[in-house]
């Protein structure tokens, strides 16, 4: 099924090994940033759209 | 330290939505009677100004830039205010965003069936409407930031980065893609040619749907899903890989739309694998999205608003999984150019886009009016209708792409094409456009339900223009300890965080167009491929005023079932002269690539009139106003100049003689029409179209005479 994939590479081959080696380094960055994070700040951050810093609705002003 | 008091604009969210409702409804109703068009050809109304080729492009425009686009604007200026506990930087800016975005669509409903158009897909408009759309978002993205520097909340929140990216990237791909040079105002020439055109307009129109209709939409669901379930997200930590992942490998994939054509086969390979590996973090952010309803799901039995959510997020789900499957060139083989295809976008777009924006305004506007909703059956109404009307509108045209690709590839046992007629197979399929278009009509119904809902909602409440809100101010940042993570330092940094993400879509983009833009072995030429004659390139620019593009293909794969119904097959060297490439991405009507000399002028003329007239049952629309209107010869000096200064190698001084080698080809063509008793005069636009269609496909064989005599 990948034979023509392959096929198509010859003489190419430097534009395709360079992009895999770019994705495998990014994905390795962003691995080891997210293994690095702490708990504390997931939750932090995942709290934020549910917080309400809307006061008392009768103060609003209309228009 | 005291908490400050301001407010919330809602207004312009209101203003927003307004705007999305009503254009929603606007080119839904486009889609729905070119969707007729497509088996009831007099739809088209007899006029110009309403031919398919010229509305189908008002239809995409308006769905996606007017109905999404103003739906997008609604959700950022909403949550990005919350979410950095704001209100938007300036009024004003707000105020210009809102209005300029509507101007620029008027001028697209005005401009596109004029027939001005560039003809790259989804980026149809004119330069001047161009520099408006660039000014705009200019606008939208100093509103953005403002607001964030002011913002009383130090980390950007997940759905933050994705409004980021998206301002970002259609900053980038709108100016690369628009790169053209100006003939007249109404009319300019793409810089690149052929190939390399073909590469940056899909490079840019794969991304479009990325950055447009994915990324703004993705941030929108982190914001608003929790809100409406009222639970912090499923994961955090698989938001962030969802993120960055998604951003990274998007911008890879373009060249999917552009296989077994003359791309070098290197970018073709790199853009299928970088899109199965798209499946990753598309499925990573339906999976976050719908685990977030986990332990709520006897919520979404109750709550209209997570049933439109939950149907958005399975269909984003579907399209996002069958996107890097239709790269596969096995399948994308069968399903490019065919209803497959409109089946595979109106998932995504009637789906994801539609429902969460349905979602999304259920929830707002009678939050923004301090109200309930006016009547939640008729919301559950629109809901099963437009589910329904999902169903009815891609069934049929998955069937349909089947039926018509597979009857386009069959061979006989004596190795004949089964159905040499092309049109034969577009007939066999129109029971299943009339299907089709039972699903759209459903669906807009829906949409039109909707809209009488909150306009009942809003007119039982009342609008909170400034909605009150208090905050603690930012302490300054001396005083907060150092972040001891990269990435929570990032998420405080708002323009380091653009820059990086500017430089994760640039990286794909530089390896991926800079060898076809750069190296000239990428595109082998031909050397008896010349450039179109004055009258040609007349007849070129009719073509693209009449939006031909948008039903023939000008392309040729290499299949057999093509090169025994078309001709040989495309090559690169063929399409250097083309500003713009005119390949085309969906064959209505059979492929044009070859057509040169295959019928006589007299066959091409009475087409024009009424395709009936020579191919009985067709649905090409008549264009007999090529055959009365005169053809605008005043810009021949201006279109040579124009090539010559692109790289078409016109001799010095060409453009003074032009119009007079015109005025000879079309007379010549006038002379041969009149043998077949056709009297028509040699400056009328049908002349310069026959010469056109009949220069098209063959200068390769010019070659092939030359090199057997």
């Amino acid at each position: 099924m990948f034979k023509q994939f392959t096929e198509n590479i010859s003489g190419n081959q430097v534009y395709l090994i360079s992009s895999l080696g770019i994705f495998l380094i990014f994905f390795i960055v962003v691995t080891v940033l997210l293994i690095r994070l702490r708990k504390s700040h997931v939750d932090y951050m995942s709290d934020l759209p549910l917080e309400d810093s809307t006061t008392n609705s009768s103060k609003s002003f209309e228009s | 330290m005291q908490p400050e008091k301001f407010y919330y604009d809602n207004k312009i969210v209101r203003n927003f939505g307004i705007a999305t409702v009503v254009w929603g409804i606007i080119g839904m109703t486009v889609g729905l009677i070119i969707a007729i068009q497509l088996y009831h050809p007099a739809m088209n109304m007899g006029n110009q100004y309403t031919s398919f080729g010229r509305v189908r492009p008002l239809h995409t425009n308006a769905v996606i830039f007017a109905f999404v686009g103003n739906a997008i604007f609604m959700g950022v200026y909403y949550s990005l205010q919350r979410l950095l506990k704001a209100r938007m930087f300036s009024d004003l800016l707000s105020n210009i965003h809102f209005w300029g975005w509507q101007l620029i669509i008027v001028s697209a409903v005005i401009t596109l069936p004029l027939g001005l158009t560039t003809s790259h897909e989804y980026a149809e408009l004119e330069w001047p409407i161009d520099i408006a759309i660039t000014i705009i978002w200019v606008i939208f993205g100093i509103n953005m930031f403002g607001t964030i520097f002011k913002r009383r909340e130090r980390h950007l929140y997940v759905a933050i980065w994705f409004y980021i990216a998206t301002f970002v990237t259609i900053a980038v791909l709108h100016i690369v893609n628009s790169i053209e040079l100006p003939v007249t105002f109404w009319k300019s020439y793409m810089v690149f040619a052929g190939v390399q055109d073909a590469l940056v307009q899909w490079w840019y129109g794969h991304n479009a749907v990325a950055f447009f209709l994915t990324t703004p939409y993705l941030g929108m669901m982190y914001y608003f899903l929790p809100k409406m379930a009222n639970r912090p997200i499923y994961s955090y930590k698989l938001s962030i890989l969802h993120f960055w992942a998604l951003i990274f490998l998007y911008i890879w994939a373009g060249p999917h739309h552009l296989l077994y054509s003359t791309l070098p086969g290197w970018a073709q390979s790199l853009g299928v694998a970088f899109s199965i590996m798209l499946i990753a973090p598309s499925w990573g952010g339906m999976i976050n999205g719908l685990l977030t309803l986990r332990g709520a799901w006897d919520k979404v039995r109750d709550d209209v608003v997570l049933k439109f959510m939950v149907v958005g997020l399975t269909a984003y789900g579907m399209a996002t999984f069958e996107g890097p499957m239709l790269s596969l060139k096995q399948i994308n083989a069968i399903a490019h150019f065919s209803d497959w295809i409109i089946a595979h976008v109106h998932t995504g777009a009637l789906g994801w886009n539609g429902f969460l924006t349905f979602a999304i305004l259920y929830w707002l506007i009678p939050r923004i009016y301090k109200t309930e909703l006016f009547s939640k059956k008729l919301a559950s109404f629109h809901f099963w209708i437009g589910t329904l009307g999902i169903l009815f509108y891609v069934v049929p045209m998955y069937w349909a792409g089947f039926t018509q690709s597979l009857m386009l590839k069959e061979f006989t046992a004596e190795g004949m094409l089964k159905y040499p007629n092309f049109l034969e197979t577009t007939l066999r399929i129109i029971p299943m456009h009339v299907v089709r278009s039972i699903g759209g009509s459903m669906y807009l119904l829906g949409v039109i339900v909707m809209a009488y809902n909150l306009t009942r909602t809003a007119l039982q409440g009342k609008l909170v223009a400034n909605e009150a809100a208090q905050a603690m101010p930012l302490e300054p940042v001396h005083t907060i300890a150092r972040d001891s993570t990269w990435h929570r330092m990032l998420e405080r940094k708002p323009i380091q965080f653009m820059m990086l993400a500017l430089l994760v879509i640039l990286v794909g983009s530089f390896v991926e167009l800079m060898p076809t833009l750069t190296i000239s072995s990428n595109i082998p030429t031909i050397a008896s491929v010349k450039p179109y004659t004055p009258l040609e390139l007349q007849g070129r620019d009719l073509y693209i005023r009449e939006g031909c593009s948008n039903c023939h293909s000008q392309t040729v794969r290499p299949f057999r079932s093509e090169t025994e119904r078309y001709g040989e097959y495309s090559k690169a060297g063929e399409f250097v002269y083309d500003h713009p490439f005119l390949w085309g991405s969906k064959r209505t009507g059979p492929d044009l690539a070859r057509i040169g000399g295959k019928y006589g002028n007299s066959w091409h003329y009475n087409h024009m009139m009424d395709p009936r007239l020579m191919s009985p049952g067709s649905i090409m629309p008549n264009y007999d106003w090529l055959l009365t209107q005169t053809l605008d010869t005043t810009t021949t000096v201006a279109k040579i100049n124009a090539m010559r200064t692109l790289g078409v190698p016109y001799a010095p001084g060409y453009e003074k003689i032009a119009n007079k080698d015109l005025d000879k080809q079309a007379q010549g063509i006038a002379d041969n029409l009149a043998k077949d008793h056709i009297k028509v005069k040699n400056n009328k636009e049908v002349i310069a179209i026959i010469a056109y269609l009949q220069r098209l496909g063959t200068d390769i064989k010019a070659n092939k005479t030359a090199n057997n005599n």
